[in-house]
């Protein structure tokens, strides 16, 4: 059971969809069996966190050959960077699901069940082909779900990301394809599995594109600023559940991506594009927030946001220290957690104003308390309020980065005071004032603050007490990123 | 004697089953769809034999005594017959329902399709020019008649004009090619003329390698490789639905065919010669297929272009063998295969929406497709997957392998090129699918008819995801590793 429980946490939800597909469950059942798959990967989850060992590298392994004539194998893991993105996954599942419960639309829950397969599948595995696989598989769903079920400009919106997002992916593919035939021109054999490629000492400027083909999935994933004109568009048409997956898991497997396979495979080579994408970063942490003060869709508003701090993360990757890393690490949780709330509030203020236009809205907190304080949590949280995750994991950065050079240190602090500013104006235009259109609706309700508060809860954990969590990463992140400054220190 | 009857057997069973149909075809007490279930029914013991010839690793030719060594028997041909005789089986079960709904099908339609299917497998066998010219022709002048079957229909005759009098021209080159090849050989036997080119330098041969050229016209016509490629999309729309989906499917394999067995042994040593040439027409074919698969309205059209891009990919691979690449051969074998499948699956759902309505089939015919036929629409999507190489499905793995290909000959500029026009068939193909799914229907539900046709689609469906991803690991049922077992064992036998 043990050494299979990863193959379980990736295809229980895909299994039961195709169960249900094929035994043309009704949506009552199809709402209990998503219900239930999610519940039992999450406590799979949690099985493996609980047996997790921090003090070693790659866990609960398991390989097995697959297309052999090609080399590709089966090899899925854990360690401490997809435990935390598993973690996330197993996590927000049930609350979307909870959220998506008076969903009548079949093909929605269908979407959600190979949604999770694809983006849990691509976290754990480590054979290239394996994991490209499941990078293409996750995107079909989106795909669907802002295509068939999203608003506005919905079917170009959604052809925009896909073709984007495949152009990173094939670009991907080109690489891991001539790393494979350079893996089988040295040793004979064809392989993608990065423990074996790992090993293969590329000549400079061979790594040099092969690093780039993978660095334009992985930036336009996340995305970074120029590669980001598919994120706005898409975040406004995708609804709620999509955009959480989105913004919560899928945006953060750009940042995985960089750091599994990127430095697995070329650590050197990193540090040659490290200061193209810190630059990139930086512009994209400055610009992002700018637009995000200028923007009247909360949708919109919050792909900035979103945009913005994952340039944040994606920095604190590149500046290699441990604070920054850690940092970076740090808050790939805490903004899941605090964007999936953030923009399931955002789905529940749809549901009850019918807008998500800050114009529209004004006058909540007089009438509906509850949902002010949720709303203004996430918010705050996504600003990074002392006391939330949040706060922990950019003052970790922020000091990262003022260890690697003051001028990005500086550059790099002005995203807590940018963020302050649209995050307030924001919630003072939503929240308090005067109504700005007269309707009818209700506070939370009880199910929908089940659904919010283990991410208040989860928040606040790991805003006051981060010594829980800090051990269960650091010392494999020490490990890796003391290979990683070795490899680059040799160089110079 | 008996021995080598045996091996015949299955060629002779088309061709005496087309005979049979012939003389049936006027009787009135044989309807369509009883001509129908005979046609099968020859193929089928075709198809039963040929697999049990396979695997016999001898290589034998046929009535040496009557014959010489014009018909080779190895397992590259047996396999080759088996996706030929496979496809016309596919083609005449998934169509029966269009037969029957269109009233211009008469009963020739079967004789036309065993005689077309006999010339395929002829062409696979052929090991001399001059039969392999008579097979090429005995397959194509059933395919023109086939095109123009709609005799009323202006697009149709159009297309059977187009198609035959730009095929009879580039049969001529094929003519030619053989006549300097003889006049440099003194022979037509594949045999000869391997030993004469791998005796003599490239120097000496400056007329066969012009007759080869000739040769490679023609194939490349019959592929529909740019600049050769104005018929395609003309003849593919023109055409009915049936004889498109096996004019795209099985007689495009079966120029593979004889292109694979001229290329990799007789024309081996000369293969460098045309390294050049192939890759400037694999990247107009590449561009110019994308180019004209883009700018379709009706789904047939750019399925059409589409073919074109796909004979790009085969072209890269076959100039990969060129430069020495070990996989590239088997890779076309592959690509071939996963080719087949996904072409055949996506033009049987064409026809089989077809059956109910006269129309053209655009995209914008397909809105709201996937709440009028859900299962149909997810097989169709799942075709499209395919054939757009997206990961999951055997075209993908069918690429995968294409590319390495590529990249293990040294062909990195051209795998870039390849990857990035799969990238541009991702638009048209998904543009499908979005078509599909995003767009509400205005008609209700219809209720899935469980026949013939669509049981079949459903298992295309099936064999095309688990060409993708299908494991070994499960005993007695080959995955994606036994459908590249197979395209080996193929070429091993040709050495």
């Amino acid at each position: 059971m043990m050494q299979h429980i990863l193959t379980f946490i990736i295809f229980i939800p895909l299994f039961t969809a195709i169960v249900l597909g094929i035994m043309r469950a009704s949506t009552k059942s199809l709402k209990i069996g998503a219900m239930f798959s999610s519940v039992i990967t999450l406590f799979l989850v949690a099985v493996v966190a609980y047996n997790f060992n921090p003090d070693i590298g790659m866990q609960f392994t398991k390989n097995l050959p697959w297309i052999q004539n090609a080399g590709i194998s089966y090899i899925i893991g854990v360690d401490y960077l997809s435990l935390v993105i598993l973690l996330l996954i197993g996590l927000l599942m049930p609350p979307l699901y909870i959220y998506m419960y008076h969903e009548e639309r079949k093909g929605y829950w269908y979407n959600m069940m190979l949604l999770q397969t694809g983006v849990t599948g691509a976290v754990l595995s480590l054979d290239l082909v394996l994991f490209y696989l499941f990078w293409e598989t996750m995107l079909l769903p989106i795909f669907v779900m802002i295509g068939k079920y999203g608003n506005g400009m919905h079917q170009y919106n959604s052809m925009k990301i896909l073709l984007m997002t495949i152009l990173g992916s094939m670009s991907m593919l080109f690489s891991i394809l001539y790393i494979g035939y350079i893996y089988f021109e040295t040793t004979g054999m064809w392989s993608f599995a990065l423990s074996d490629l790992a090993i293969i000492a590329f000549e400079p400027k061979t790594s040099i594109w092969l690093a780039a083909g993978f660095l334009l999935a992985f930036a336009i994933k996340i995305p970074l600023v120029g590669f980001h004109t598919w994120m706005a568009p898409a975040y406004g048409s995708a609804p709620t559940p999509a955009v959480v997956i989105l913004s919560a898991i899928m945006a953060k497997l750009g940042i995985y991506g960089i750091w599994r396979f990127g430095y697995g495979l070329f650590e050197s080579t990193l540090s040659y594009y490290a200061p193209t994408i810190i630059v990139l970063a930086l512009i994209g942490l400055i610009y992002y927030a700018i637009r995000a003060i200028t923007e009247n869709n909360l949708r919109k508003m919050f792909a900035y946001s979103s945009g913005s701090h994952l340039s944040l993360i994606a920095l604190g990757l590149f500046l290699t220290n441990i604070y920054a890393w850690s940092g970076s690490l740090y808050f790939i949780a805490t903004h899941a957690l605090a964007s999936a709330g953030m923009f399931l509030m955002i789905g529940l203020t749809y549901k009850r104003f019918n807008t998500v236009h800050i114009s529209d809205l004004g006058g909540i907190a007089s009438k509906a308390p509850i949902f002010t304080f949720f709303f203004a949590f996430f918010a705050l949280s996504i600003a990074g309020l002392p006391g939330t995750g949040g706060f922990v994991a950019e003052l970790l950065i922020i000091i990262g980065a003022f260890k690697a050079d003051f001028w990005i240190g500086v550059l790099t602090a002005t995203t807590m005071l940018s963020a302050m500013m649209y995050i307030f104006w924001m919630l003072q235009r939503t929240l308090f004032g005067a109504a700005n259109k007269e309707c009818q609706y209700s506070d939370l309700t009880l199910r929908e603050i089940t659904i919010l508060l283990p991410l208040v809860v989860l928040l606040l954990v790991t805003g006051i007490v981060p010594s829980l969590f800090i051990p269960l990463f650091e010392p494999q992140l020490t490990t890796t990123l003391q290979d990683v400054l070795f490899v680059i220190g040799g160089l110079k | 004697m008996i021995e080598q009857l045996i091996l015949a057997l299955p060629m002779a069973i088309v061709v005496i089953g087309a005979f049979v149909l012939m003389l049936l075809s006027k009787s009135t007490r044989f309807n369509l769809d009883k001509l129908n279930l005979l046609a099968v029914l020859f193929l089928a013991i075709a198809f039963i034999m040929q697999y049990f010839t396979l695997g016999n690793h001898t290589i034998a030719f046929l009535f040496p005594d009557v014959f010489g060594e014009s018909f080779i028997l190895d397992d590259f041909s047996t396999i080759f017959d088996m996706m030929f005789t496979g496809g016309a089986i596919l083609t005449l079960l998934v169509n029966n329902d269009y037969i029957k709904s269109r009233q211009y099908y008469s009963t020739e339609y079967f004789t036309l399709i065993l005689f077309s299917v006999f010339g395929m497998i002829m062409l696979s066998h052929a090991h001399e020019l001059v039969t392999a010219f008579i097979a090429l022709e005995i397959a194509s002048l059933s395919i023109y008649a086939l095109a123009g079957y709609h005799k009323n229909n202006k697009v149709s005759s159009e297309a059977m004009m187009k198609y035959m009098v730009l095929g009879s021209m580039s049969s001529a080159f094929f003519m030619l090619g053989t006549a300097l090849i003889y006049g440099v050989v003194g022979s037509t036997s594949l045999t000869e003329i391997a030993l004469y080119t791998s005796s003599h330098t490239i120097d000496e041969m400056t007329l066969l390698i012009v007759g080869a050229s000739f040769i490679m016209v023609t194939i490349m016509f019959k592929i529909g490789a740019v600049p050769f490629h104005s018929w395609v999309v003309d003849v593919y729309h023109g055409a009915p639905y049936p004889v498109t989906m096996f004019m795209a499917s099985t007689f495009k394999i079966a120029i593979f065919a004889i292109a694979l067995r001229l290329y990799l042994v007789n024309f081996a040593p000369i293969n460098s010669f045309w390294t050049e040439m192939l890759q400037v027409i694999t990247i107009l074919t590449l561009l110019g297929g994308s180019w004209l698969a883009i700018s379709q309205k009706l789904v047939k059209r750019m399925l059409a272009g589409s073919s074109i891009v796909h004979s790009g990919y085969l072209l890269i691979a076959l100039s990969s063998i060129g430069l020495g690449s070990e996989l590239a051969a088997p890779a076309i074998m592959f690509y071939l295969l996963a080719y087949f499948l996904s072409a055949v699956g996506s033009f049987g759902i064409l026809s089989f929406i077809s059956v109910h309505s006269k129309k053209q089939m655009s995209y914008e015919d397909f809105k709201g497709f996937a709440e009028r036929r859900p299962y149909m629409a997810l097989m169709m999507s799942i075709f499209m997957f395919s054939l757009a190489g997206f990961p999951s499905t055997i075209g993908f793995l069918g690429k995968f392998y294409i590319f390495s290909a590529a990249i293990e000959s040294g062909q990195i500029l051209l795998a870039g090129l390849g990857i990035m026009t799969a990238f541009i068939s991702v638009y048209y193909y998904f543009k499908l699918i979005a078509m599909m799914y995003f767009y509400p229907s205005q008609t209700p539900q219809k209720k899935l008819t469980i026949n013939v046709s669509t049981v079949l689609i459903a298992v295309m469906a099936l064999l095309v995801i688990w060409g993708g991803i299908g494991t070994s690991l499960i005993p007695f049922i080959p995955g994606a590793d036994g459908f590249i077992d197979i395209a080996k064992q193929a070429m091993s036998s040709l050495k």
